[in-house]
């Protein structure tokens, strides 16, 4: 049977869905540039320090970083901005946003998709396992340990895994995965922050519960005991419905949940990601940077959203078009 | 599986007359029964203190008895400064309940408010509901507890007020999809015929009868969450500060004694947080077994 695509609804949804992303985005750099505003405390107060009082220069100051104007307008600008793809200078370095922004996203990337990677790995096997009903106390003892994974804290994770590893093994003196490319690299500064993450994120408990669920609902459709009737592979029948669709929810549902864990494990394993620089930022009150971080995590949250939506539509057209979530 | 019906023979016509402990299976009850513990463990907490029991004075520094091995007097040793880390525990869970309670209820009540108002009428209501949660879902939600700290240095309480708002977003679409689900089926729409009042229909048909599990499940869940966010924030050192005990700063400042080999000045309190949250966590999927039950068939 060939698939038949009806692209113009395909797109109208797909069109929508962007709009939505834009206005959100929108939305949240409103949120955020009106919190970093109301907060107490400027940022000229921590970067002229006191190494000024000449009222004329601290004026100049606020004048050459924009930060005299009308508080609508400074946004606007800020938004003009963005639109030319200039994400203004750090107040602290002086360096492009963007610039920094790129570096430093990349190290959470590789960490969030890493980590993903492993919590599904620990976690997809278990939930089809015990979805099967073959052996329903071994399935509960192996469910219960991925809780008791899930419920590990990972800050102290982090530091029994560097322990055992640089003390017991001696396997290599601690560094971070900033030092990549240099002779003393190893591939265990990226592999040890990506699994201990993995394992600790606790989001492990919760793709088992859903995706538990799910499969065993799927499993007694009647569909699938017709397929089974017929002797056909009941898998290539539930794929679709109770694997694809509640693993692609549950990703996209926990990538900013992963953002957040990734902050702490960056702290542990000195990773220079995007967790970090928030933190220096908002301590330094860097407009620039922290509208920045912001819109670039609202931006992968957002990017998860539409590959849903992709997989969503390509697999049953009918969800969306309806507009009926499954 | 029709035989679940039958309860020791005689024939029980309606699903309410089995007692709750007897629709669930073993394993269930167990995970139930852990569940309890904790949350016993941290309700006697309070008692203890107010009685005076604790073993000993968790702000009480004898420098005299630092970093001891457990032995009859100090169970579980003591820290750095003497303190005794079984009294610490203990009061450390309080850190995190009254904060986790106040950050459940507001991601409950707002959340169940929007789902309803969204599920129930649909349209631009909808619509514009939708969008701000969707705005509170885009930004990670460590990211804005950062935010607020490096910007207003809150106290646990406005932080957990913070992870409470972040949180509306997911009991908001759970209870929406649940409306959406029990508009369109028959009760409803007889109670709607029959003349009952909107506000009795979502009270009592919608909310009462069908999303009480749902909430339910959320809190221990939300509860969970809250003891991972506050130790991951006390640990940082953002949240409970020194000395008032919170398990996460009790890691925080054994963490710098691990390289020397005494490990228990950081596990003690690594293992209450891992049994705590393992704890709410096996209690909500123990009720969710049991409370939802019926639509398991």
């Amino acid at each position: 049977m060939k698939q038949i695509l009806l692209w113009k609804p395909i797109l109208k949804i797909l069109s929508r869905e962007l709009l939505i992303t834009i206005l959100l985005l929108l939305g949240v750099s409103i949120i955020i540039f009106s919190i970093l505003h109301m907060a107490p405390g400027d940022p000229l107060h921590i970067f002229i320090n006191i190494q000024t009082q000449n009222p004329d220069e601290i004026a100049a100051i606020k004048k050459e970083l924009g930060l005299d104007r009308w508080l609508p307008l400074q946004y606007l600008s800020w938004l003009n901005n963005i639109l030319h793809g200039n994400f203004g200078n750090s107040f602290r370095t002086g360096r492009p946003v963007f610039n920094e922004l790129i570096g430093v996203s990349l190290y959470t990337l590789i960490l969030t998709i890493g980590s993903m990677i492993v919590t599904l790995l620990i976690s997809v096997p278990i939930a089809i396992f015990s979805s099967l009903r073959r052996h329903p106390v071994l399935s509960w003892g192996l469910t219960l340990l991925a809780y008791i994974f899930s419920a590990l804290p990972v800050f102290w994770l982090g530091y029994i895994v560097i322990y055992i590893f640089t003390h017991k093994f001696n396997l290599f003196p601690f560094l971070s995965a900033g030092y990549a490319g240099t002779a003393k690299f190893n591939l265990l500064y990226f592999l040890l922050p990506i699994i201990v993450l993995g394992v600790g994120n606790g989001a492990i408990s919760e793709i088992i519960r859903h995706l538990n669920a799910q499969l065993e609902r799927v499993l007694s459709e009647d569909y699938i005991k017709a397929a089974k009737a017929k002797g056909a592979s009941i898998w290539r029948h539930s794929f679709k419905e109770g694997m694809l669709i509640p693993v692609t929810t549950m990703v996209v549902a926990k990538i900013p949940f992963i953002l957040g864990g990734a902050v702490i494990v960056e702290q542990v394993f000195n990773w220079p990601g995007m967790g970090r620089l928030a933190w220096q930022a908002a301590l330094d009150r860097d407009y620039p940077i922290i509208m920045g971080i912001t819109i670039f995590a609202a931006f992968f949250v957002h990017i998860g959203r539409f590959l849903q939506t992709i997989v969503y539509l390509f697999v049953n057209p009918q969800i969306t078009a309806k507009g009926e979530e499954a | 599986m029709r035989t679940r019906y039958i309860q020791k023979g005689a024939e029980v016509s309606e699903f309410s007359q089995i007692p709750l402990w007897r629709r669930g299976n073993r394993r269930d009850l167990i995970q139930i029964g852990i569940g309890l513990f904790v949350v016993l463990f941290v309700l006697s907490s309070y008692l203890v203190a107010v009685l005076h029991l604790l073993p000993s004075d968790p702000l009480q520094i004898n420098l005299k008895e630092m970093m001891q091995r457990p032995d009859y007097k100090h169970i579980l040793g003591t820290d750095f400064m003497g303190r005794d880390i079984l009294s610490r525990i203990i009061v450390g869970s309080q850190a995190y309940f009254m904060p986790g309670l106040l950050a459940i209820a507001i991601a409950i009540s707002f959340g169940t408010l929007a789902g309803l108002a969204s599920g129930y009428n649909g349209g631009t209501i909808d619509a514009i509901i939708s969008y701000i949660l969707d705005l509170i879902d885009s930004i990670p939600k460590m990211v804005i507890i950062l935010l607020a700290i490096a910007l207003f240095r809150p106290g646990i309480y406005l932080i957990m007020l913070i992870v409470g708002l972040t949180n509306i977003p997911a009991v908001a679409s759970l209870i929406k999809s649940k409306v959406i689900f029990l508009k369109k089926r028959n009760f409803i729409e007889a109670a709607k015929a029959l003349g009952l009042r909107t506000r009795q229909i979502i009270l009592k048909h919608i909310l009462w009868h069908n999303c009480k599990t749902v909430v339910i499940i959320q809190a221990t869940l939300g509860m969970g969450e809250a003891i991972l966010i506050e130790t991951s924030l006390s640990y940082l050192g953002f949240g409970v500060q020194e000395p008032a005990p919170s398990w996460g700063n009790m890691v925080a400042a054994g963490k710098d004694y691990f390289f020397r080999g005494d490990f228990y000045l950081s596990t003690a309190p690594a293992m209450a947080i891992l049994i705590s949250i393992l704890g709410f966590y096996l209690l909500g999927d123990g009720l969710n077994n049991i409370l939802e039950w019926r639509r398991k068939k």
